[in-house]
């Protein structure tokens, strides 16, 4: 007994290099938050883009942030940027046709 | 009155600056009512259009002879709408006859005045050309709320960065005497220790170490909680969380004897129960509580058989337990480990998920979400007790009559799964026998010279004869053994 914790129990040539955990196993365990605001951030857009909705366009900007906040470190940049890129000229592209200042729902 | 006749020409070079409406209060701030131009924004328009078309069609009436009475009809009707017009128009009216137009110039025009003022429309400034950022409020609201998504961003994401490495800080030293290899992201060439956590997110850090007696590896995931998230933190008022250590030790072949155990706070029991394919498979019965073993009462037990709890449960493990029940989520030892049931797609022949030997210890962090740094620090015994454990099971052997136990277990689920997936598997197999069958027609269809598709076919028949009578005799056989 004494023995064994008084000896090291580290043991070099029982290395074994980290494997990243693959997802295809676990679907459940990936966290979706992302790549759903993601879509949504581009439908959003998209929205306010073709319809003009100017409250189309802040939601989406604000779907992009939050996909953006959730992102998994691994996730393209590109896709991210593309996504704040689109929202951001939907916004612009709302007020640029409309001038008038957003109207409440209520 | 003169001095008011001589506004006119004023108010309509300042017709031409509709925003301007502050100068209008000034033209008006002598003898005026003001109260009358403030009760709407669009007060002054309303008199000064009509003052305008007034002063516009005022000369051209007032040429004309008639307009006279025109004008007084225009007073008539203006007198009635506010007091403070009697005043503009009678200067109007009084100034006329010295006006420098030409009454006879404008004939037969006033007739289209009355239809003028009809159809008058008086239309409401849009709100973009007002000068007052005031209407543009819920722009400033929405640009409002994503600053203070950002900054709490910033917050949220420097703050499980302090944890990550405060947790690192305080564990280091037990963790480099214990692994050769303390963090590793798995790239580099060499198996060098990074000694560093690898950040997956914003709220989750890794760490592999790997070296030592008595198991392959232990992967530590600090799970925190999403502060970086403004929407995260909202929902957390509501429906408070924790931060969690979850550590997951993988166990080479030799170093674990083959046993289900899991002991943790009631829900996490319960959830696990039903949600993980060792313990709903192996440790069917409901959990249990380890009053027995001096465990508090807000921890159960799930275990294959009464040795195993036996076997895990000395005294030291209860000490460890029972000091940190607050921080312990749920301790899962198995040797048949899966990870939680996958639902599987009809018709798939399903093959026995892969097992692997596993201790996974998950730990809530105390604080209940409002953890500062130093919290940290108070895991630290709850990693001894998993350093503890690691060696404890490899020492932890079954008798022969828990052993017994444990094999005929494992062969009872064994064949459960079979059975369930017979049909499949069967289903299966002949879909791949009438492929083959189908493959071979072809060929047989395919060949060009006939002398061969003959003999081909012959051949097949044969076979089909021969398959045909060995079912006969194995169904003889299955009767006669029967009778």
């Amino acid at each position: 007994m004494t023995f064994n914790n008084m000896s090291d129990p580290r043991r070099p040539n029982k290395i074994f290099r980290y494997k990243p955990p693959s997802t295809e196993t676990n679907p459940t365990l990936e966290d979706p938050t992302p790549d759903y605001m993601n879509l949504l951030g581009m439908i959003f857009s998209m929205c306010g883009l073709m319809l003009k909705l100017k409250w189309c366009a802040w939601i989406a900007v604000y779907c992009s942030f939050i996909s953006f906040a959730n992102s998994r470190s691994s996730e393209d940049t590109k896709q991210m940027m593309s996504s704040f890129m689109l929202s951001i000229s939907a916004v612009v592209m709302s007020y640029l046709q409309n001038p008038q200042p957003m109207s409440p729902p209520w | 009155m003169r001095s008011v006749f001589l506004l006119l020409p004023a108010l309509l070079v300042l017709l031409a600056f509709p925003g301007a409406r502050g100068r209008y209060n000034d033209d008006f701030d002598d003898g005026e009512d003001l109260a009358e131009f403030d009760d709407n924004d669009f007060a002054e328009f309303e008199d000064v259009s009509e003052d305008a078309v007034e002063t516009e069609t005022d000369p051209p009436p007032r040429a004309a002879a008639p307009s006279a009475t025109v004008e007084d009809d225009e007073d008539e009707a203006t007198v009635e709408l506010e007091d403070g017009q009697d005043e503009f128009y009678d200067g109007d009216t009084q100034d006329q006859d010295s006006f420098k137009y030409d009454n006879e110039e404008f004939e037969g025009y006033e007739k289209t005045n009355p239809t003028f003022k009809e159809t008058l429309i008086l239309r409401e400034v849009p709100a973009h050309l007002q000068n007052s950022w005031e209407s543009y409020y819920m722009e400033i609201l929405m640009v409002t709320g994503l600053l203070a998504y950002i900054m709490n961003y910033i917050i949220g994401k420097n703050k499980n960065s302090r944890l990550a490495q405060a947790w690192f800080n305080s564990h280091r030293e037990l963790l480099e005497s214990n692994f050769t290899l303390v963090g590793d992201d798995g790239t580099s060439k060499e198996a060098t220790s990074t000694g560093k956590l690898n950040q997956e997110n914003e709220h989750i850090y890794n760490l592999w170490c790997s070296g030592r007696v008595c198991c392959e590896g232990m992967l530590i995931q600090l799970k925190f909680l999403k502060r970086q998230d403004l929407l995260n933190v909202l929902a957390r008022m509501m429906r408070p969380a924790c931060d969690q250590v979850q550590i997951k030790v993988t166990l080479n072949d030799e170093d674990m004897d083959t046993f289900v155990f899991a002991v943790g706070n009631k829900k996490a029991m319960g959830r696990l129960q039903k949600e993980m394919q060792d313990l709903s498979e192996f440790c069917g019965d409901k959990p249990k509580s380890g009053a027995k073993y001096g465990l508090p009462d807000s921890l159960a037990i799930l275990s294959e058989m009464g040795e195993v709890t036996d076997g895990v449960m000395d005294s030291k493990m209860v000490h460890f337990i029972t000091n940190n029940a607050d921080k312990i989520e749920s301790i899962h030892f198995s040797d048949q480990f899966s990870g939680p049931k996958v639902m599987q797609e009809e018709g798939q022949p399903l093959k026995l998920p892969e097992t692997k030997k596993t201790l996974l210890f998950t730990f809530n962090v105390p604080g209940m979400g409002n953890t500062s740094p130093k919290d940290m620090d108070s895991l630290l015994p709850l990693m001894n007790m998993v350093i503890y454990s690691i060696d404890k099971v490899k020492k932890l052997r079954l008798n022969r009559e828990g052993k017994q136990k444990a094999e005929k277990n494992r062969a009872r689920v064994e064949e459960n799964f079979l059975k369930q997936t017979h049909a499949q598997r069967q289903e299966a197999a002949q879909t791949r026998r009438e492929e083959k069958k189908r493959a071979e027609k072809e060929r047989i269809m395919n060949e060009e010279d006939p002398e061969r598709q003959r003999r081909l076919e012959e051949a097949a028949q044969r076979r089909e004869q021969k398959k045909l009578e060995k079912k006969q005799m194995k169904m003889k056989q299955i009767k006669v053994k029967a009778m």
